[in-house]
């Protein structure tokens, strides 16, 4: 189980890295317009 | 691409959409594109409109498709659930007013945005809370994941040296939810306590210090005397509730003011005024001085107080007074600010402008009305204050009776104590329950203004209505026809709409309107036995205030025995028409021919449908129901007679209004107005509870508490009756949640409730009071109410 030394850390990192890619997408307004976007890709653009 | 396009042809279709042309004008709704293009040499400009008439997906497409095929657009990106387009264009090849009228060519109306939806600081604030409220998510997730080992293990099964690694990981990732998430609480429960006053803020702090303290102790040095107990998870998961709450609470709030701000939105109040040389030019209302001529086209409100110098007309005066019928005006007659101009354009001398006028004066009334609202007292907060002094003196009792014993039992169990009475339950009692009927509301086109509004309208026992625009629609309609023997009703409807529809007149146009509607109705049937092109008219002649006459040219429908070629029609009063008035009870118009009387019409406003079914409902719910109205007595007696509403009051000023209105006040009752017109302002602003129709003015609505979007009143029964339901799960809500503490905290008091027990039911009490809650997001048994409505009558 010494491998636990290593992961609970590790995972400690991650969430920190995690944290920092919802921080990029929120102050890049990636939340702010959840239901256009979803619909204009089945919109036929000529 | 960018081709010239000043044609002549492209006329805006609304002369008041030209002010916008101006560049200190749009410049008010868009802004420089900063990016652009290196090889486009000109200036763009980036520009906010409002949408109108959006129904599906496929109409952004069409608009965003239409404004690009516009030339000097560059680039057009509508939101459909924004109800809003961003257009990119150039100064230089296109103005705003060609935009608006190629919307408007499409079938839509749009109207410039001047509130930035992407204003900086609103967005930065919206995006900061959602961070707060992702950040407390997250890292719940993480410190739940490290603190799960414990629960699903015996204890001494985890070596020591892991549980510390994961108590570790636990503290790393709680320090931003503390440091971070919940830095509002902090600063609001400190902010109460300078101004001597408790709030939920204050144990909900208090509750994270103390728990975040005694888990970092527990942390660092397992084997002192605080314990070796963590409680990482049971705070991250409060704070990630309370923020979850405070979230959706803003938005829903959000959702409501955009829904205004659209209303509140239009385009700046402009007027032709005439220069040195006889020109007309359109300016800013706000430019006006006393003395300027200017021009008022039909169709558009006086700018200001005046004299006509020029032309007669007829004024439309019930925004301002409650007088339905069209008023005659004459050279030299007076016009009052804030009326609007029915048949013909007429120019004006200015003799009074802003603050001075009668719509000033009125304006003003509103505003010092909405000054006196009564502060309503909160019922969370009544039952919160003692509660909330009561757990934290019992966490503190605990505390202090444990000290001398146990130093470490003793936080703990105030941390207990805290965790478990959490007011996390008792806080969202009252919000939760709130913000579901609010979302029910929104739904049903009803916006609410201010949410505790709910409360207000649930304990009404007066409502008093307005006339024009609330229980009437604001047009009028023909109420009975009564012809010569030989004619049938149709052919007189049709051979009066013949004539009628040559005029402006708000009964000509009520006349055309009564007879497309029965064509409609029963069309190629035969009733209709003579059809408006079978008719053809010359020499037509309005008279103002009086009536219009026509000769018949051809007509090819032998139906009509009395409306062979050359005969004359007219249309209009009695005088006019040169026949006795029969019946001077009631508005009434005559149509006759050079032999005499044909047909009378006799007017009415046309009542709303479903008014009388509405006022039944509110009288079967013991509510007292009076009409104040400024209209003159006999429609408003008829009107009252006919939905049934006894109290009644006809020719009401503002002023008197107000003053009825507070002599109810002194009497003890609890007062819902509804009303539309600007006159109602002042009373919907002081009344205990107010609701405007959407089709109102901007600045009544603006202080009315809700808004229905529709104008259907049938929906005032089960609004009061939802309210109740609303205060009645908030009621049970805050019994739930303090017989929820007062079974746990005498537990935690003593010990018997482990912590991770304490923190389970503090969620699941939370959960219990929103699911509670969530029964309000549906329209309270409002559709099983309208069907047996409907069957019942």
């Amino acid at each position: 189980m010494d491998i636990l030394f290593v992961l609970i850390p590790l995972s400690v990192i991650m969430a920190l890295v995690v944290l920092g890619g919802l921080w990029w997408a929120i102050y890049r307004g990636q939340f702010e317009d959840i239901e256009d976007e979803g619909k204009r890709i089945l919109e036929d653009d000529d | 691409m960018l081709t010239n396009t000043f044609s002549a042809e492209d006329t805006p279709s609304n002369a008041a959409w030209t002010i916008l042309d101006t560049e200190d004008q749009w410049q008010a709704f868009s802004k420089p594109v900063l990016n652009q293009d290196i090889q486009s040499t000109q200036q763009l400009v980036q520009s906010d409109l409002l949408l109108d008439g959006l129904r599906c997906a496929a109409c952004s497409g069409i608009i965003e498709q239409g404004l690009k095929s516009t030339p000097g657009i560059v680039s057009a990106r509508v939101s459909m659930s924004k109800k809003r387009a961003v257009v990119v264009w150039s100064p230089s090849a296109t103005l705003p007013s060609k935009i608006l009228t190629a919307i408007h060519d499409l079938g839509y109306s749009a109207y410039p945005a001047t509130q930035h939806e992407d204003d900086l600081v609103s967005l930065q604030k919206q995006r900061a809370a959602f961070w707060r409220w992702m950040v407390s998510g997250f890292c719940m997730m993480q410190v739940m994941m490290y603190a799960s080992p414990t629960y699903f293990t015996t204890p001494g099964e985890i070596s020591s040296d892991i549980l510390h690694l994961l108590n570790w990981a636990s503290w790393l990732l709680s320090l931003p939810v503390l440091l971070f998430s919940s830095s509002a609480f902090f600063s609001n429960a400190l902010r109460d306590l300078k101004q001597q006053q408790i709030s939920m803020d204050l144990p909900v702090a208090l509750g994270i210090i103390i728990t975040f303290i005694v888990s970092s102790a527990a942390t660092f040095d397992p084997s002192g005397w605080w314990g070796n107990t963590v409680y990482f998870d049971s705070l991250t998961m409060f704070v990630f509730f309370l923020l979850s709450a405070r979230l959706v609470e803003v938005k829903l709030h959000r959702k409501t003011l955009g829904a205004l701000d659209n209303l509140a939105s239009r385009i700046p109040e402009n007027t032709e005024r005439q220069n040195p040389d006889g020109t007309f030019t359109r300016v800013l209302n706000t430019k006006l001085q006393v003395g300027d001529i200017v021009r008022v086209q039909i169709g558009e409100a006086f700018p200001a107080d005046g004299k006509i110098i020029s032309g007669n007309t007829s004024v439309d005066e019930s925004l301002l007074t409650g007088e339905s019928t069209p008023i005659q005006k004459n050279l030299h007659d007076e016009v009052i600010a804030g009326s609007y101009n029915l048949r013909q354009p007429v120019c004006i001398t200015l003799n009074t402008i802003g603050e001075s006028t009668k719509y000033g004066q009125i304006v003003n009334l509103i505003n010092n009305a909405a000054v006196e609202k009564p502060r309503l007292s909160k019922l969370a907060d009544r039952v919160a204050r003692p509660f909330l002094i009561f757990v934290m003196l019992s966490a503190a009792g605990a505390a202090a009776l444990l000290w001398n014993i146990d130093h470490g039992r003793a936080l703990m169990t105030a941390a207990a104590v805290l965790i478990v009475t959490c007011p996390c339950a008792l806080s969202l009692a009252t919000p939760a329950a709130m913000l579901a009927s609010a979302s029910a509301f929104v739904k049903r086109g009803i916006l609410i203004k201010r949410i505790q509004a709910i409360e207000n309208i649930a304990d009404i026992d007066t409502i008093i209505f307005d006339k024009t625009g609330t229980l009437t629609e604001d047009h009028i309609q023909i109420k009975a026809i009564a012809t010569k023997t030989g004619l049938t009703e149709s052919a007189a409807l049709t051979l009066a709409a013949a004539v009628a529809q040559h005029s402006m007149h708000p009964i000509s146009r009520a006349l055309v309107n009564a007879h497309k509607a029965s064509s409609l109705s029963a069309p190629q049937t035969g009733v209709n036995d003579v059809e408006l092109n079978d008719v053809e008219l010359t020499d037509i002649e309005e008279t103002s205030g009086a009536g219009i006459s026509a000769t018949i040219k051809t007509s090819t429908a032998d139906a009509l025995e009395h409306s062979a070629a050359g005969n004359e029609l007219k249309l209009g009063s009695a005088i006019f028409c040169g026949i006795a008035e029969t019946n001077s009870n009631t508005q009434q118009v005559y149509l006759a021919n050079k032999q005499g009387w044909l047909a009378t019409f006799t007017l009415q406003e046309a009542i709303k449908h479903n008014a009388a079914l509405a006022i039944a409902s509110l009288k079967e719910a013991k509510l007292a129901i009076e009409l104040l109205s400024g209209d003159r007595s006999n429609a408003v007696e008829n009107t009252a007679t006919e939905i049934g509403i006894t109290q009644f009051q006809s020719a009401c000023s503002p002023e008197d209004k107000l003053l009825h209105l507070q002599a109810l006040k002194r009497e003890g009752k609890k007062v819902l107005m509804v009303g539309d017109g600007l006159n109602d302002g002042p009373i919907l602003a002081s009344a205990h509870v107010s609701i405007a129709m959407g089709k109102g003015v901007p600045l009544t609505l603006a202080h009315a508490d809700y808004v229905f979007l529709n104008g259907d009143i049938s929906q005032i029964p089960h609004l009061i009756r939802h309210a109740k339901q609303t205060m009645r799960i908030i009621k049970e809500n805050i019994a739930w949640a303090i017989v929820y503490n007062l079974i746990s905290i005498p537990l935690a008091f003593f010990g018997i409730l482990s912590a991770w027990l304490a923190g389970l039911g503090m969620a699941v009490s939370s959960l219990i009071v929103v699911a509670n809650a969530l029964r309000l997001t549906k329209f309270s048994s409002s559709e099983t109410d309208t069907h047996s409505d409907q069957s019942r009558s």
